[in-house]
This record gives structure tokens, C-alpha cells and sequence, in this order.
């Protein structure tokens, strides 16, 4: 589904990434640790088509050069960032948001697009799934959320938009864990064989609830170790600066 | 210009029917005039906006006197469609239409040959134009204890015949003890390159509250002035809020006295400005007594090479303990070659006071757009998006539900 070649990222000339390899496969989930300052949020804001970074290398998703499409086109084409840090947008209605970026998302693969009560019939039953509070989706887009709110909206917008790759960029930061399992829970109700996850995270305790298949570790840019779920405890108990 | 002044000043005063006293008033009002002249930049409340220069620059050959005496044909489709309300028909300057089909008749009154009482001695020489060459001053009274039923919608309508004309209408509302108005202006210009000189004073009497939307919308070459003097007595409410997105140049003036306890004042508005148009919101509000209240919030979305100004003013007597003012005003430039200019002013002279201000421009936050497009929006789509939002926050203060809602819908905002 998701192959990087080569990736080298540049930002002020400075070099972020450099010589990044990863495949993800229809169905598996990846995590990605790494300290503060490797790179790992470079990487999700790349496959989502940020600006400002020079960039080489290759990246295919489902075969189609990334490269080439904008960040609206990406989403249409089943890509899904949750931000680590989620926006404010002041006087922008969630649910009238949500249902824009939805009916996007629909109109661009060529699906009907879903009319009001279609559309508050499934924010309904996924705010329900994710315990989320209905009233809060009458408000400003994550205007006076708490940071665990801002998290859960996150995950809300990924079960309605049910995008093929989700890239979970930090989500577990600023979770307690009662939103931990409840954000973990989301993520594991969308594993479906042709869904894949791309997980980012400092710590191992996300992935005590998210199983993932591959745990790869990021240093300095690069990719320097690769292994299954024990590497993330392995990691846990040394510490990022002794490892090697 | 001068010379042409003169002219048009004998030629209005012939064909017009006024009593002795009031041509020797309106006589004093036009020497006041030539004397003083268009305001322009050397004046601090005109530093942005050289009225002088903009009106040599965007009318050729201004003259001061039109033929009122014909009436005008009305275009049904100018008025609002969905809401039922009570008119005032101006066109070309002429009334043409007064209609208070929805209120009980003794509750209303409307003169309309009022004499100026005397010279007006405020040092604004648009003001001495005015009463200069006004044909009819408007009165309209409601009386007391009564609330109207439906809006009033005043329509400022200018048709193509019109050019390079001075318009100037005079206007009194007086609100009556416990009483309440809602007043839409809405101006709808065919015309191009006159100058539009309107000047309303309100008197609002205990307990009585007014509600005044004035809508600059259509896109014309006219330059506007519109003075408005507001004085309130006790517990009474104002609420304003300006659309100020159509004409070439407008400037909105509001002189709010707050001269009784309780007395609150609410201007809120926006500027939507394109191509190289160029607005101005001038405010002071006068705490002249103690715990009154004031809030403005006023935001401007600017493209290509407009220009939007605001100038407010605070004002608290030494007399007006526990004031509560409030200001802010932000602009989103879209390019480079915009330009906001806020020039936010406070003057206190009480001690035990609550007042604050602020204003902030800067281009469209990137993140916000880059958070939009990540969810499957196209680049105009965020664009829009996060601009209706910018603007909503202005236009969720309108407190009356219909009016709000007209609000949106001519400005396309409805979601």
C-alpha cells in the first residue's frame, strides 16, 4: 500500500530525513518511536503533502506517486493525518466541518454525497462508539476542547472518513488512560485486512492497546532498527540513548 | 468648485418652497461649508481617509443640486423577499414609499417638513452640507410603550440616471420611553460616481432599545458618508452592526452618548473589500455616566489592493465610574498590497473604569489551511471556510434570529 524509497527531507537546508525506507502492507499496523527530534512528525507531515520541506526520494501509495498530489488529493485518496497538535478553527462548526470534509472526500471518489440527516445519523453513532460528547460537535471546530477532546475529535473524523492508511501522529500524548483505551478501541474497530495504520509514538503504553505488527525505530532520520511488538518493550526498558 | 456651489445653492433654494427662517439657517449652513470644505487628511479624524482628494479623484465635475420634483419608479425586486416589514422608499435622494402596514397608526408619527432649529455647530463641515442642501428632514417618532411588530427597512436606493450628483438625507428617530426599533438600511446603488452624504440622529429614551443594521452590499463607484449621532437615557440598548463591503469609499461615523445609568452601546461590524475599494468605521463612544457599557467588534477580510480603517474611541467622563468598554478589530489581509489601519483610542478620566482594546491583522494561518486540506478540502474551500468562520464570529452577535439569518444570506454565509 504505502512504499517510501530513499526519502530524504530537508527544511532550511537542514536535513531531517535521510535515506528513509518503509513498506506498509494492506492490513498491518507499523509503529514508529523515536525520540524528540528524529523526525517523526516530519514524516507524517510529508505523506500528507505539508509544505516548506525539499524533498527526494520516492513515495507510492498504491502505486501512485505521492509526490504529485496535492494534500486535498491525498485525503481522497484514503490517506488520514491525526495531528498531534489538532487546530482551532474559530466560527467553523464541527459538524458542519466534518460533513464539508466528508462530502469532499465522497464527491472526489465519485460516491453520493450525504445529505444532512444521512450525515447526523453516522456522526451519531461514531461519536456514540468513541464516547464522545454529541453536544461539543455543535461547536467551534476544537475551540475550548481540552487536549484529550481535540485527540478524540481526531479519531472521530478517522472512523467517519475511514480512510485505507491512518497516520496516528502522537495521539497518545495528553491521554489519560480511560481516552487511551477509548482512542485505542477506535483504532482497532477500523483494522480490516485492506486498512493499514502507520502509528507514531515516543512511548511503548499506545501500543499495549494497539497490537502492532512491526515496531521500527527512528534515529537521527533514519530508520536504524526494525522488529515485532517486543521491540517496543525492549525500547521502553533501555531507553532511546542506549540503544544501539 | 466653489463657483458651481453657489450656482446649485440659488438654483435648490428656487426650487424649493422653504420658510424664511429655515433659508436663513440653511444659508448659515452652507457659508459654514464653504468656509470649512471637504474634510481631508490634514484633519485627525480624516488622517486615512483624504475625503477631499478621493472625491476629486473619483468625480468629475460634482454638482450639488438635482431635480427632486418627479418621482422615481420603484423596482419590486429590491425589496427583501421572506420578511415581512415596514418601508421607507428613498430614490435618488426622493422619497418615493412610506409603509407601516404592520404597526398600529397612532403608535408612529412621521414629519417630514421639519425646520432646522438652528445652525448645527458641530465642527463637521459634511454635517453643514447636509443641512445645507437637504430637501426633506425626517422625523419619525415612536411612541411611548410601543414595540414595532416587524422591522423597518429603509432603502437607499440610487438609480443610473444618477451621476456625479450630491444626495444628502437627513434623518431623526426618536425612540420614545420604553419603546424598541428594529431599523435595516439597506442601499442598493445602479448609479455611479456621486457623493452620498446621510445623516441620523437617534434619541433613545429610557428603557427603549434600538436596533440598527446598515447593509453596504451591491458593488458601486458611489462615495459615502453616513454621520449617525446616538444619544440613550437610562437602561436603554443600542445595537449596530455594519456591512461595509459595496460602495467605493464609505465612511461610517457613530457619536454614541451614553448619558444615563444602565445605558449600553453594541457597534459591531465587517468590511468585505475588493479591488481598490476603501472603507472606514469611525467611533466614539461617550461614557458620560456612571455604569454604562460599550463593546466593539469589528473585522475586516481584504483583497487585491482595498484599504479598511478603524478608528475607536473610547470616551469615560470623570463622572462615569464602573464603565465597561470594549473593543477589538482584526483584519485578514489576502495580499500584500492591502492595507488595515486601527487606530484604537481610549480617554479616561474615571478610576474605577473597565476598559480594554486590541487589533491584529496577518495573512490566513497556514497550519489551519494545511489542517482543512489533510481532510479532503481543496485549497479555495479552506480558504472560504476559515473566512466565513473569521467573519461568523461578528455576525453570531446580531441578537435578532430573522435579521441574522438575511445577514448570512446576503453574504452568502448561510451554512
Amino acid at each position: 500500500m504505502l512504499k517510501i524509497k530513499n526519502l530524504k527531507a530537508d527544511i532550511d537546508n537542514k536535513s531531517i530525513l535521510n535515506n528513509f525506507n518503509l513498506e506498509i502492507k494492506p492490513g498491518e499496523v507499523h509503529a514508529i518511536m523515536g525520540p524528540n527530534g528524529s523526525g517523526k512528525s516530519t514524516l507524517s507531515n510529508i505523506l500528507s503533502g505539508k509544505k516548506g520541506y525539499d524533498v527526494s526520494g520516492e513515495i507510492l501509495f498504491e502505486n501512485k506517486n505521492l509526490f504529485e498530489l496535492e494534500t486535498e488529493e491525498r485525503a481522497h485518496k484514503g490517506i488520514f493525518l491525526a495531528f498531534q497538535y489538532p487546530l482551532e478553527i474559530p466560527g467553523v462548526n464541527t459538524n458542519i466541518f466534518l460533513k464539508t470534509s466528508l462530502n469532499a472526500i465522497r464527491k472526489a471518489r465519485g460516491e453520493k454525497e450525504l445529505d444532512a440527516i444521512e450525515f447526523l445519523k453516522l456522526v451519531k453513532l461514531k461519536a456514540k462508539e468513541l464516547k464522545f460528547d454529541e453536544e461539543k460537535l455543535n461547536r467551534q471546530l476544537n475551540v475550548g476542547f481540552s487536549g484529550g477532546e481535540k485527540k478524540k475529535n481526531e479519531i472521530l473524523q478517522m472512523s467517519i472518513l475511514n480512510p485505507k492508511l491512518s497516520i496516528l501522529d502522537e495521539t497518545d500524548s495528553g491521554l489519560d488512560i480511560d481516552a487511551l483505551k477509548i482512542v485505542a478501541d477506535g483504532v482497532n474497530s477500523l483494522r480490516k485486512k485492506d486498512n493499514s495504520f502507520l502509528i507514531i509514538t515516543h512511548y511503548q503504553r499506545l501500543l499495549d492497546y494497539i497490537k502492532p505488527d512491526y515496531v521500527h525505530v527512528l534515529m537521527d532520520g533514519k530508520i536504524i532498527k526494525s522488529g515485532g511488538p517486543e521491540l517496543a518493550l525492549e525500547l521502553e526498558s533501555k531507553g532511546y540513548e542506549n540503544f544501539n | 468648485m466653489e463657483e458651481q456651489l453657489k450656482i446649485d445653492f440659488e438654483k435648490f433654494l428656487e426650487n424649493t418652497n422653504f420658510s424664511k427662517k429655515n433659508v436663513e439657517i440653511k444659508r448659515k449652513n452652507f457659508n459654514n461649508f464653504i468656509e470649512k470644505g471637504f474634510p481631508n487628511r490634514r484633519e485627525e479624524n480624516w488622517k486615512f481617509s483624504d475625503l477631499n482628494q478621493i472625491i476629486s479623484k473619483n468625480i468629475k465635475n460634482l454638482s450639488f443640486y438635482h431635480d427632486l420634483s418627479k418621482p422615481n419608479k420603484i423596482d419590486q425586486p429590491i425589496f427583501i423577499d421572506g420578511l415581512e416589514h415596514n418601508k421607507l422608499v428613498f430614490v435618488n435622494g426622493r422619497i418615493e414609499k412610506i409603509e407601516f402596514d404592520y404597526e398600529e397608526k397612532n403608535k408612529i408619527e412621521i414629519l417630514d417638513d421639519l425646520v432646522l432649529e438652528k445652525p448645527n455647530n458641530a465642527n463637521n463641515s459634511l454635517l453643514f452640507l447636509n443641512n445645507a442642501f437637504v430637501s426633506k428632514y425626517f422625523k419619525i417618532i415612536v411612541k411611548k410603550n410601543y414595540f414595532l411588530q416587524k422591522p423597518l427597512v429603509i432603502y437607499n436606493i440610487t438609480n443610473k440616471d444618477l451621476v456625479s450628483k450630491t444626495v444628502n438625507l437627513k434623518v431623526d428617530i426618536l425612540l420614545e420611553e420604553n419603546s424598541s426599533l428594529k431599523l435595516i438600511e439597506l442601499s442598493n446603488d445602479k448609479s455611479n460616481t456621486n457623493f452620498i452624504n446621510i445623516n441620523y440622529n437617534f434619541d433613545i429614551q429610557k428603557n427603549s432599545i434600538l436596533k440598527n443594521y446598515k447593509i453596504d452590499n451591491n458593488s458601486n463607484s458611489n462615495i459615502k458618508y453616513c454621520f449617525n449621532n446616538i444619544n440613550q437615557d437610562t437602561d436603554s440598548v443600542s445595537e449596530i452592526f455594519l456591512l461595509s463591503s459595496g460602495s467605493k469609499f464609505i465612511k461610517n461615523e457613530i457619536n454614541c452618548n451614553l448619558n444615563g445609568k444602565y445605558a449600553s452601546a453594541f457597534v459591531n461590524g465587517v468590511f468585505i473589500l475588493n479591488e481598490t475599494k476603501h472603507h472606514e468605521i469611525k467611533t466614539n463612544i461617550n461614557h458620560i455616566v456612571e455604569n454604562t457599557k460599550s463593546y466593539q467588534l469589528i473585522k475586516g477580510v481584504l483583497e487585491d489592493t482595498s484599504k479598511a480603517v478603524y478608528q475607536g474611541k473610547i470616551f469615560v467622563d470623570s463622572k462615569a465610574q464602573k464603565t465597561d468598554g470594549y473593543q477589538l478589530s482584526k483584519a485578514i489581509l489576502l495580499n500584500d498590497n492591502t492595507e488595515f489601519n486601527a487606530k484604537p483610542e481610549l480617554e479616561i478620566y474615571a478610576d474605577d473604569v473597565k476598559c480594554s482594546h486590541g487589533s491584529a491583522s496577518g495573512s490566513l494561518n497556514e497550519d489551519s489551511i494545511f489542517y482543512l486540506m489533510s481532510r479532503g478540502l481543496n485549497y479555495q474551500e479552506a480558504k472560504k471556510l476559515l473566512i466565513n468562520g473569521f467573519l461568523l464570529d461578528v455576525i453570531e452577535k446580531i441578537t435578532d434570529t430573522e435579521i441574522r439569518n438575511l445577514i448570512k444570506n446576503i453574504m452568502n454565509l448561510k451554512q
